[in-house]
């Protein structure tokens, strides 16, 4: 495979991604709408009860989501709307790499939600001045790998997106929520103090999400450093590379089949 | 003029649009999903902080059943006042809505029978998931969460669900007029709206702690009295006036509604002038 025209696809997709946030100044705007209310609103869940040393938890899972919201409907679903949109039958006719455009859609995705991310923290801290003690290389760090391995898991996702038609938006639905619950993005969902039963925690722990968040509280919250959280970066470097396979493979499969049952292009089915 | 039976067809149009996709009861069952999960993560906050901020801060059932049953309340608003933005949005951009407007009737006769079938499956969804909460947090957390469920509680609930239609439709008609007339973040709107739902209604938290006068207008929020008359129905132990709350939610109802139909209509109006009313990028 060569190295350039692969790069030169992921970077053409992500400067998509990045005009079509950033082309349009009250795109930023809007975007930042659900993550920073959310957040708010359960910022001053855990203030009205005296939680008071807990609302960092909300801030945090209020920058999460951003980028969890955006792995589901502009990673996952991206696919699936370009198949409408009669993008996808340019995509496969080109000699453009599938996994080049998802990665560089996953680049521009990261830089477009950051503008998000720091408005959550931006106003979390003016209004609420949460209570921080962190090992900073530690949380970048786990910030770095949780996003890696969330976008990777989101790639795989898109290729199977590829197999549905309408069902499509409303499998993100079903998603979006209850994982936001079982990864424990605004209280910690594995360990002693996660209110699950440890069935539930260990199929949550098959989420990068959940094992970010935890490092992240850890890191952030509590001081400890990358000797001490060692087990959850490993974790989710591995995941990374397993998400990317699996996504490779599913993309090639599902490409496949697309092309010989003749479904790979039909815009709605 | 009111025609009961374009009303019925639109309503019979959501119900296929929503549940046909695939077998109904199915559908129905994953639309239970993200009303059940949204209303755990909350409980579960109140959970966790309560239980582990030291002796200052007690865990409380009447507490918790105040959260689980403020943020189900909050999910089902959320989950059809923003319908009539998706139907004319998703119309226009799968040309459904111009064989609408081409029609004697206004396109909002169109938009209320969306949004009440999606309020019949919203209640049918939101009390399957208050129900589904309210056994696994008893479960999860070793706890009953006192609720009181009788035919007259219900009836109750039932009559504060219905209170608040006026509201959301004029919600709904609000954001609707601007889905009319744009191509732009109107699939983003529906976003926006529901986490000021979150902050501003009291689904979580008293608005008593927001500041002066946000406190004031957030207190009299139809959508606000509305989930406060239900907590007075089925939270036994939670301090307010059903009938006041009722009426509060009644008026402010009524007054959504006229200022969403008159923007609605003068947005509809205005977009038919000009020709945008079809066209998938306004």
């Amino acid at each position: 495979m060569e190295t350039r025209p692969w790069l030169r696809t992921m970077k053409a997709r992500a400067l998509v991604r990045l005009w079509s946030i950033f082309g349009e100044r009250l795109w930023i705007v809007v975007n930042m709408g659900f993550p920073i209310l959310s957040s708010l609103a359960l910022s001053l869940l855990y203030y009205s009860i005296g939680a008071t040393g807990y609302i960092g938890f909300a801030i945090l899972g209020g920058v999460m989501v951003a980028f969890w919201g955006n792995v589901l409907w502009s990673m996952a679903s991206q696919f699936n709307w370009d198949k409408q949109e009669g993008l996808f039958e340019i995509y496969l006719t080109s000699p453009a790499s599938l996994s080049a455009i998802l990665i560089g859609m996953s680049f521009g995705g990261i830089i477009g939600t950051a503008p998000s991310a720091a408005m959550v923290i931006g106003i979390g801290w003016v209004l609420f001045h949460p209570v921080v003690a962190a090992s900073w290389g530690a949380v970048l760090l786990t910030f770095l790998l949780t996003l890696v391995s969330l976008y990777a898991m989101g790639m795989t996702l898109s290729s199977l997106y590829l197999t549905y038609g309408r069902e499509a938006e409303s499998m993100n639905n079903v998603l979006q929520e209850p994982v936001s619950m079982v990864s424990g993005l605004y209280f910690p969902a594995i360990g002693g103090a996660s209110p699950f039963p440890f069935a539930i925690q260990a199929v949550a722990s098959l989420i990068p999400l959940t094992i970010g968040m935890d490092a992240l509280r850890k890191s952030l919250f509590r001081g400890m450093d990358v000797g001490s959280i060692w087990p959850s970066l490993v974790t989710l470097a591995v995941m990374a590379v397993i998400f990317l396979v699996i996504s490779n493979f599913a993309l090639k499969a599902l490409e496949n089949r697309g092309r010989r049952d003749g479904t790979i292009a039909v815009r709605i089915r | 003029m009111i025609s009961f039976r374009s009303l019925f067809a639109s309503a019979w149009m959501g119900i296929q649009h929503d549940l046909a996709w695939t077998y109904p009861p199915v559908s129905l069952a994953l639309q239970v999903v993200a009303p059940f999960a949204s209303a755990m993560t909350v409980s579960m906050i109140y959970w966790f902080g309560s239980s582990n901020s030291g002796p200052g801060v007690l865990f409380n059932p009447t507490q918790l059943a105040y959260v689980l049953v403020g943020s189900t309340l909050y999910a089902h608003v959320a989950a059809y006042a923003w319908v009539p933005t998706v139907a004319i949005a998703e119309g226009k951009n799968l040309s459904v809505f111009q064989h609408i407007y081409l029609t004697a009737r206004s396109t909002a006769l169109y938009v209320a029978g969306r949004a009440l079938s999606s309020f019949a499956i919203s209640v049918t969804t939101s009390i399957a998931a208050l129900a589904a909460a309210y056994y696994v947090l008893g479960s999860f957390l070793s706890t009953t969460v006192p609720l009181t469920v009788t035919p007259v509680t219900a009836l109750m609930l039932g009559i504060a669900l219905v209170a608040d239609i006026p509201a959301a439709l004029g919600l709904g008609y609000l954001l609707g007029a601007y889905s009319l007339y744009a191509s732009k973040f109107e699939w983003s709107l529906p976003g926006y709206v529901a986490g000021l739902l979150m902050v501003f209604s009291g689904a979580l938290f008293p608005p008593s702690i927001l500041p002066y006068p946000v406190s004031v207008g957030a207190t009299y929020l139809p959508f606000t009295q509305f989930i406060a008359a239900a907590r007075v129905a089925i939270v036994p132990g939670v301090s307010g006036n059903y009938l006041y709350s009722l009426s509060l939610c009644v008026l402010g109802g009524a007054i959504f509604l006229v200022v969403g139909l008159a923007v609605y209509f003068a947005a509809e109006k205005k977009a038919r002038k000009d020709g945008v009313i079809d066209r998938r990028m306004a």
